[in-house]
């Protein structure tokens, strides 16, 4: 009697232990407008346009209590300059849970839309998929990395989305972020930006207007890019080309230095040094941008601590 | 696993408590005295369950630096670039407790050089069972991705199999042999495994090792190592940048190669790519040496000589470096003693 009493006070308890723990909220969804600008000045190196545009386009969307569209921001340029880095922190300053918030969702086109003949199933999927979770809650997030892959018809089936209505099936998707990744464009960001470096300007001399027009043109244009003769830029549904700048050697010391903190070691600048003086940087003559960007410091750095 | 083992534990707990309830006071007092010296015994050694069968824990993962470095050192002949970074990515990799992404070391060189052997020896020093761990995938391109017209189903396969491992344990690790051999389309299917993703579909990739094994840019290797040689350069004296750089560039612009017009190095995914030189004569000599010990027979420099004597060495006129490496030597070596 008292060891069913026993047992069925443990199993009670087991229950409780195992169900309970923090549910999300969607009404708990608040802005941290000052971790998002201190993120960007402390976290995010050599990119003074991004930072910039996307400080004031997030702060001006998630202040509006009732937009009038969805925000739609296209990021594009050079691998290893942050863009994956910084949809994290966007995503960090808004939900409680950050990327592992079940409102954000990260789509990788490799991953989750790999073969071109099931292109009508993505379609279905990926519809019901944004229609459903906006429903649940309008503050909702989506991430898609690798548009540069995606089937043109795949971006034109999410076109609805992303435009004025207010109300489409029932569902308004105006509070929701959408945020497309990509090295569209990428090429021509960096002509700019080495133009700039020849000319003997400063890099922070950049302007968005500089990059802009010609980028959402370049990437009109290519025919290898996902946004080709799609609607998506002829009805400027994106509201902002986000251009990431290629890494100079210094941002790649200081993502370095940052790097040897985060792991728990004392910044070094020799040993930063020597990790970054065994990366590879381009053009071949005048080596001023670095190849891999921040990307691979993080396992290289293990290399070159005593 | 670690619902299986939480349910051994949780079991055996379970049936001490409900085998009391069936039996008269002696007996019953008998056994709850045996339960609670069991549970008092479980409480303190809470871990013993998790010895009977492997599971994603320390009792069976756990990196052994001493043993990798030794084995490295003795076992592993005429690579010291390939030892020095293998040994520092690893260990690096493996002391950091929250890796930012997974690691990918891209292994390439001559055939016989040691490739295979070298990821053996990383799986010996982290997985008890090492290469037979469950932990442990290897896939070899034409075994296992033998049609080019069933991509699509090999691209399925591969990225369930490495979802479902990792999600059940996160420091697993993945050999892909033959790289050079892999479709392109295939290498782009997994590149987001490799990737900064803190959570890709629920699961997190960011402990994973990765190990990619082809012969791509052997030549290259060889033209650095042979231009050493001809300069009366030491052996020793090559470092990682001499082959790194040319290695990079001619991995990505040979159309032979697997990676070849695929994102896994325009991405940059790849952490290191560990160079293998090709072997000299003397190196076959301390693998004929190491393989007659390993086959019971106590070393015969003799018998060794005038196998490696007989093996084929490449340029024609220098004859500098072995053909086939060490790779033929444990069958030649019958052949001789």
């Amino acid at each position: 009697m008292i060891i069913e009493a026993g047992v069925a006070i443990v199993v009670a308890l087991g229950a409780f232990w195992t169900f309970s723990g923090e549910k999300e909220v969607c009404n708990e969804i608040n802005f941290n407008k000052y971790g998002l600008k201190n993120d960007l000045e402390t976290k995010l190196y050599g990119q003074h346009i991004a930072a910039e545009v996307i400080l004031k386009t997030v702060t001006g969307f998630m202040e509006n209590k009732n937009p009038k569209k969805p925000l739609v921001l296209s990021l594009h340029g050079w691998t290893g300059t942050g863009k994956t880095f910084v949809s994290q922190l966007i995503a960090e300053n808004i939900y409680k849970k950050k990327m592992k918030s079940s409102f954000v969702h990260l789509f990788s086109v490799t991953t989750h839309f790999p073969h071109k003949a099931h292109i009508d199933k993505y379609k279905t999927q990926l519809q019901e998929w944004i229609r459903g979770n906006v429903s649940i809650c309008p503050r909702s997030m989506f991430i898609f990395d690798e548009m540069d892959k995606m089937p043109l018809e795949l971006i034109d089936s999410i076109k609805p989305y992303l435009d004025f209505s207010d109300n489409l099936d029932g569902v308004s998707y105006r509070q929701a972020i959408f945020i497309f990744l990509s090295n569209a464009g990428a090429m021509m960001i960096n002509d700019v930006t080495m133009k700039f470096w020849r000319d003997g300007k400063e890099r922070e001399e950049i302007q968005l207007k500089d990059l802009e027009t010609v980028l959402s043109q370049s990437v009109f244009n290519n025919e290898d890019s996902g946004f080709w003769h799609t609607s998506l830029i002829d009805r400027h549904l994106v509201d902002f080309f986000v251009p990431f700048l290629p890494l100079e050697y210094k941002h790649v010391i200081q993502c370095g230095l940052a790097e040897m903190a985060r792991q728990g070691f004392t910044p070094d600048n020799n040993v930063v040094k020597r990790m970054t003086d065994d990366l590879i940087f381009f053009p071949e003559e005048e080596r001023v941008f670095s190849l891999q960007g921040c990307k691979l410091i993080p396992n290289k750095l293990r290399f070159y601590i005593p | 696993m670690r619902l299986r083992c939480r349910l051994l534990f949780a079991g055996c707990v379970w049936w001490s408590v409900s085998i009391t309830a069936a039996i008269e006071p002696i007996s019953t007092s008998i056994a709850v005295g045996m339960a609670a010296a069991l549970t008092g015994f479980l409480a303190r050694y809470q871990n013993v369950f998790y010895y009977f069968q492997e599971c994603c824990r320390p009792e069976w993962i756990s990196y052994n630096k001493t043993g990798l470095k030794n084995d490295l050192n003795t076992k592993l002949y005429g690579q010291h670039v390939a030892s020095e970074v293998i040994l520092k990515a690893v260990t690096g990799f493996m002391n950091n407790e929250n890796p930012k992404k997974p690691l990918v070391l891209s292994l390439h060189g001559w055939t016989g050089t040691g490739k295979n052997f070298v990821s053996q020896l990383i799986a010996e020093n982290i997985y008890q069972k090492g290469m037979t761990s469950n932990f442990v995938h290897l896939f070899t391109a034409t075994a296992h991705f033998p049609h080019e017209a069933h991509i699509d189903n090999y691209k399925t396969q591969l990225q369930e199999w490495i979802r479902g491992n990792v999600s059940i344990c996160p420091r697993s690790m993945f050999i892909f042999d033959e790289m050079d051999k892999m479709h392109p389309g295939l290498i782009d299917s997994i590149k987001p495994y490799l990737d900064f993703y803190d959570n890709l579909n629920g699961v997190s990739y960011r402990k994973a090792i990765f190990i990619f094994l082809s012969n791509a840019g052997g030549e290259k290797i060889v033209e650095v190592a042979l231009n050493f040689w001809r300069d009366g350069r030491e052996r020793e004296e090559i470092h990682l940048k001499d082959l790194e750089t040319a290695l990079s560039l001619s991995v990505f612009n040979n159309k032979n190669s697997g990676f070849w017009h695929t994102s896994l190095i325009d991405k940059n995914l790849v952490d290191f790519f560990v160079p293998f030189l090709p072997l000299e004569y003397k190196h076959v000599i301390q693998c004929g040496l190491a393989e007659m010990v390993s086959k019971g027979h106590a070393p015969d420099k003799e018998v060794v000589e005038i196998m490696a004597h007989d093996l084929n060495y490449f340029p024609k006129e220098e004859r500098v470096f072995s053909m086939q490496g060490c790779k033929i030597i444990p069958a030649r070596l019958d052949f001789y003693i």
